[in-house]
């Protein structure tokens, strides 16, 4: 086991919040406030997620770990079309429905084939493994979604042009298509091309740290990388696709209320 | 559906109206265009002559009124098919990034244009148009406005349509260049023609005017019309 960390010690990691603060306030970046926001966020989410992971973990009932998983993949969605700022009624549905398929289908084809898995749904597979793909979806899902209809709206003239020519819905949009999810995918690829030489991920780094072998942790990454890939592009694909039937109207025109405030 | 008996009326505006962010900009307008028919449209900008041409397309919907295309109304359905009837070319023509034969043949990968790409036809008229050869090659946003505007005009060509809507797809080119395509496009006697012009050429003593700012289609003159 890992030397834990005491709730004094833990105490320390925030001083280091110091140096940024300090450079945001002499600098004037105007960052202190979000710095403080971000942080207790993510402190009160993870202390309620330790929480809540330790009485998961205890229980190991697979609907329930089913159903994290679902409400983590909610989240997720939700958030992707937040970022993106696009209309969240318009396209909750459909994202959730996109991203629920490629992680779920990725992630039990990695238990069953890949790590052989007696139970599918053992909560300490099931749960951080989903956690690793949908925090690294998230970002191909709304730099995909969200730039392939601030693209079109950009190159409206460009866009009116190829229905003018008689272009089909799918026809007139593949140049976006192509073009986002390609800016999608990108990072991940290059990520992937990288990892061991620049980069020791977490995954990597927390297997480590909990006593396994090297050996043994990088099979794993190799396996959570190729995951990632495979349900980055396929989720950011689903979730343009099947956000078609409400983001275009029956003149193949994009509604005019599917962008956000900012867009 | 109309009510009106068949005819051989192409296209027909009935009382539209046009408002930009609750302002009305045009309102009672009416234009009924039989097939063959040539129209020249003026107006000085912002009078609402490139919504009435994009109107067609489904672009935009009248705010008022009714249009009309083969005697039916032009709503989300029929728009599809008049997008695959009328060629339209705007002032300036955006394909896209890349090269512009990349652009040319993703065009022609529509469902609606497969088979449409005439090669001999695309060197004719790019000798007629004055566009080099190599322009193919080029990429499309390093094109001058002139070569933008001719590579309009020459994709509308290729699809081979009977109605065309242009919208000042002369203004950036010489003058002999100006006359060479408004003579083209006027002696086709086969097209319809919908045309946006502040360029001299494509007047004739026989082209219908319809003045938007003098709401000249209210007072037809009786003899406007002599083919």
């Amino acid at each position: 086991m890992p030397t834990d960390i005491s709730y004094t010690s833990l105490i320390f990691c925030f001083f280091l919040l110091a140096i940024p603060i300090f450079i945001s306030w002499k600098i004037r970046l105007e960052l202190e406030k979000s710095t403080f926001e971000a942080v207790l966020r993510m402190s009160i989410q993870l202390f309620f997620a330790g929480i809540f992971l330790n009485f998961i973990f205890d229980l190991n009932n697979g609907l329930l770990n089913l159903a994290w998983v679902g409400l983590m993949i909610f989240f997720a969605s939700y958030t992707a079309i937040k970022s993106a700022d696009l209309n969240v009624k318009k396209l909750l549905v459909s994202i959730i429905l996109a991203i629920a398929f490629s992680n779920l289908g990725v992630l039990l084809y990695v238990n069953k084939f890949v790590i052989n898995l007696e139970n599918l749904l053992d909560a300490r597979y099931l749960i951080p493994i989903a956690g690793m793909l949908l925090g690294n979806t998230l970002r191909g899902n709304v730099v995909g979604i969200g730039d392939f209809y601030k693209d079109i709206k950009r190159n409206e003239n460009r866009y009116l042009y190829s229905l003018s020519l008689g272009a089909g819905l799918y026809e007139a949009t593949r140049p976006y298509l192509r073009k986002n999810l390609k800016a999608a995918v990108k990072p991940t690829l290059a990520n992937i091309a990288s990892i061991g030489i620049v980069s020791l991920p977490g995954m990597m780094t927390g297997q480590i740290l909990g006593g396994a072998s090297p050996l043994v942790a990088i099979k794993y990454q190799i396996t959570i990388m190729i995951a990632i890939y495979v349900s980055t592009l396929l989720s950011a694909t689903l979730s343009i696709l099947t956000s078609f039937r409400t983001a275009f109207d029956e003149y193949g025109l994009v509604n005019k209320d599917l962008y956000g405030k900012n867009t | 559906m109309s009510i009106e008996p068949l005819n051989n009326e192409l296209i027909k505006y009935e009382n539209i109206g046009i408002s930009f962010d609750n302002r009305k900009i045009l309102s009672g307008f009416n234009l009924s265009i039989k097939k063959k028919q040539k129209i020249l449209l003026r107006g000085k900008s912002g009078v609402g002559k490139t919504t009435l041409l994009k109107m067609l397309l489904g672009f935009t919907k009248p705010a008022e009124g009714i249009l009309y295309f083969h005697n039916r109304i032009l709503d989300s359905r029929t728009c599809w098919e008049a997008r695959k009837e009328i060629a339209y070319v705007a002032q300036d023509t955006d394909l896209g990034e890349g090269k512009v034969k990349t652009l040319l043949d993703d065009i022609f990968s529509y469902r609606a244009n497969k088979e449409k790409l005439d090669h001999e036809k695309l060197q004719i008229f790019m000798k007629e148009l004055e566009l080099k050869g190599n322009i193919l090659d080029q990429n499309f946003q390093e094109l001058s406005g002139g070569e933008k505007q001719r590579i309009g005009i020459l994709i509308s060509l290729l699809l081979n349509r009977n109605i065309y809507l242009l919208d000042e797809v002369t203004s950036a080119l010489d003058i002999n260049l100006k006359k060479k395509i408004a003579d083209y496009f006027l002696a086709r006697e086969d097209l319809t023609l919908l045309v946006i012009s502040h360029d001299r050429e494509w007047e004739r003593d026989w082209i219908e005017i319809i003045d938007l700012e003098n709401k000249s289609w209210e007072t037809p003159k009786p003899n406007s019309q002599t083919e």
